[in-house]
């Protein structure tokens, strides 16, 4: 049997604002901040006892306890309590991975309706036990006598009581992922100026989505905040260029403004075949067409941490039969104003795209003004996992006001993944 | 009536202190001790402006199983009016000390869900005395408006044990139980840890012995930490508008085993907690629905 593929909706969205770590959201867990931003999209979308396809989301810092996190968050929303839920985590990659895998299955019509999404805290981190204290706790556990485990515990050393913190390290090499990136620009030639300068664009960007009511809809107050925390419009090249760097050493060139903060936060994207939307008279904002993943070798080959989206893009865009060009809108994620810049300074690099990419011609450069026209991570903060689900939400209602266009999102991830995915308007592409 | 406006919560601890003191034969007859008065004083108290703090909210909501949600608990407004509560009780003329008294029944009601970043102002005020079988009883009833809309009602009914009026004396209705849904294991401590993010720090919930000299052989847990517990455990089936109602049974002795039971129908719903090996009722409660009020 030959599935028949459909349409996939974007419906709607909604997150709740981010905040910087141990800010506002301090004493918020993941479970929380997923289920107030749940709320506000059944609310606005009255899916109150609907059984739904399924919601799929995750986290990348997350709990152990947190076992069937989405589920648990589903079983105490107002979706029906039949909605199956699950988690996937692909670092930030996540939310749009997430919405990728809802999308497939509505796509192949085993499901009508399902919402994707993602959070993540930073502040309310999972600490575990110091790995020698559990190996001597798990040992106590397999001893049967007491005078056995009496034995182990001269094993107990006081520096057994430090826990072990999540790092925001990549296991093989050691290095962070802004040290990796620090090694991207200076590889690339990325100036700190140009890193400046997208940084106030997306700050000012941001400022004016607010300001103009476009994130009306795609916001839930949580907590005391309405808007972003990290948002800070009206900033200036003199006032970022005293910034000291962060990473890259002395002469680096990515500050604290020009890579995201640590954030914490959520969000959520209803996606629905044509029929069940209109069926509830829900609108349509756009249609996901098009989605790859790819992943690059950053342990052995030496390519740049975070420049996997620079492979999927092609693979993407051979399949749709268009080239980069294509787009009235570039949602590039802002994990650091360099990977962005790396992205697209690969793009044009002929003897990039010909010897890492295997092409002929380089994909060529994109028209800026295209791109992250409604602020990006580094002005929203980036809370890993709900990183996607902003972006989707996002660049769906865009393309809705506008009534016609095409979109493509680009998400770097951890460990050298990336994923990619192309949104239409609903009202036709041009 | 007279009206007193407190511009924060009063400290609940010397609050307790006062409460405990009439216990003492013959402090009543000091002016500043409670238990000179014959009947309840007619005095409202308020407090104008009460917020929300989030890590308080967070901590409450973990103790009671809440999600944080952008909607505070119907019962942490309860912990908010609480303060006020002691302060009445604390009057010189009220008829007896808050240590010794028994909430015997709790209701809410939950006009529209109500926004931590809202600003609210509470009072409460006490009902006379009504006689019951088994000593006498009055209301604390505390009200809490969002700018003029009454956005919650809490309605608390304490029972002074002494001479009663046998005559007065109900059979609870031998209904069947609501089948059992959950088990839920109440550790040592959790009075304690109740008592830390309600500031409700009576005695008799904190250690077995100090629990002892008010007549109970170990610590027992707050009614209101299990009211709140049912209500979370109900959380995605609880309408926006509500008004829940919860009868006191016999105290939870900490640790404890219980059962939770519920029965959802289109009347609205019931549960109950029970002790899980002997059956012990411990809390009977419903919620109907009520007209939504608009934000």
């Amino acid at each position: 049997m030959t599935p028949t593929v459909r349409r996939v909706a974007v419906v709607g969205g909604n997150r709740i604002p981010f905040a910087r770590s141990n800010g506002p959201y301090a004493h918020a867990s993941n479970s929380d901040m997923l289920a107030a931003a749940l709320d506000g999209l059944i609310e606005r979308y009255n899916l109150q006892g609907e059984t739904l396809g399924e919601v799929v989301a995750g986290a990348v810092l997350k709990h152990p306890r947190d076992r069937d996190l989405t589920r648990e968050v589903v079983l105490g929303s107002k979706l029906a309590p039949e909605t199956p839920a699950y988690d996937v985590q692909q670092a930030c990659g996540t939310g749009l991975e997430t919405t990728i895998a809802v999308a497939n299955k509505i796509a192949l019509g085993q499901i009508d309706a399902g919402i994707a999404g993602g959070v993540d805290t930073t502040s309310d981190a999972p600490l575990a036990l110091n790995d020698d204290l559990r190996e001597v706790l798990l040992d106590a556990n397999r001893i049967p006598d007491t005078a056995g485990r009496l034995k182990l515990l001269t094993r107990l050393r006081p520096g057994m009581i430090k826990p072990a913190i999540p790092a925001n390290q990549e296991p093989r090499t050691g290095l962070s992922m802004g040290e990796h990136c620090a090694i991207m620009a200076s590889e690339w030639g990325i100036t700190r100026e140009a890193q400046d300068e997208l940084t106030i664009r997306s700050h000012n960007a941001l400022a004016a989505a607010y300001d103009k009511g476009f994130q009306d809809d795609l916001i839930t107050p949580y907590l005391g905040l309405e808007r972003d925390q990290n948002l800070r419009p009206g900033s200036t090249p003199e006032k970022l260029a005293k910034l000291k760097p962060v990473f890259g050493g002395p002469e680096g060139t990515m500050t604290a403004a020009n890579s995201t903060p640590l954030s914490d936060g959520a969000s959520v994207v209803l996606l629905a075949s044509e029929e069940w939307a209109k069926a509830r008279n829900l609108p349509i904002l756009a249609y996901i067409t098009e989605a790859q993943t790819a992943a690059i070798d950053h342990v052995h080959k030496r390519e740049g941490l975070l420049m996997a989206p620079a492979y999927a893009m092609p693979t993407m865009l051979d399949r749709a039969g268009i080239t980069l060009q294509d787009f009235d809108i570039y949602e590039i994620h802002e994990a650091f104003a360099a990977q962005v810049l790396c992205t697209l300074a690969a793009w044009e690099d002929p003897v990039f795209c010909k010897e890492r990419l295997g092409r002929s011609a380089p994909l060529g450069s994109i028209d800026t003004e295209k791109l992250n026209i409604n602020g990006g991570s580094l002005a929203a903060g980036h809370p890993f996992a709900a990183t996607g689900g902003r972006i989707v939400a996002g660049l769906a209602k865009e393309l809705s006001e506008r009534g016609s266009g095409r979109g493509v999102i680009s998400i770097c991830a951890a460990a050298g993944q990336g994923v990619v995915a192309i949104l239409e308007s609903a009202g036709g592409s041009k | 009536m007279a009206t007193r406006e407190l511009s924060g919560p009063p400290s609940i601890l010397p609050l307790y202190a006062k409460a405990a003191l009439p216990m003492i034969p013959g402090a009543s007859m000091l002016p500043f001790v409670p238990g000179s008065g014959k009947d309840v004083p007619e005095l409202e108290l308020v407090m104008p402006e009460v917020t929300f703090d989030a890590k308080s909210l967070a901590a409450y909501n973990r103790v009671c199983g809440f999600t944080l949600r952008d909607a505070v608990p119907s019962t942490y407004i309860h912990v908010l009016a609480f303060p006020l509560h002691m302060a009445l009780m604390g009057e010189p003329n009220f008829p007896f000390g808050a240590v010794g008294l028994v909430h015997v029944n709790n209701t809410i009601t939950q006009h529209r869900p109500v926004s931590m970043s809202e600003t609210l102002s509470i009072k409460v005020t006490a009902s006379k005395l009504r006689p019951h079988a088994k000593g006498k009883q009055f209301d604390m009833v505390a009200q809490a408006k969002a700018g003029r809309t009454i956005v919650w009602e809490g309605v608390s009914t304490y029972l002074r044990l002494g001479k009663g009026d046998p005559s007065l004396k109900v059979e609870h209705e031998k209904v069947e139980d609501p089948p059992v849904s959950a088990t839920w294991r109440l550790e040592g401590g959790l009075g304690r840890r109740y008592a830390s993010a309600s500031g409700d720090r009576n005695p008799i919930h904190l250690y077995d012995l100090t629990a002892k000299p008010l007549g109970f052989n170990k610590a027992i847990i707050h009614g209101m930490w299990t009211k709140a517990r049912c209500l979370a455990a109900l959380e995605s089936v609880l309408p926006d508008a509500y008004k829940v109602d919860v009868q006191f049974r016999k105290p939870i002795p900490l640790p404890s085993k219980v059962t939770f039971g519920e029965e959802i129908s289109k009347d609205g719903i019931r549960f109950a907690v029970r002790n899980a090996r002997k059956g012990t009722p411990h809390l009977d409660g419903t919620v109907v629905q009520v007209a939504a009020k608009k934000r």
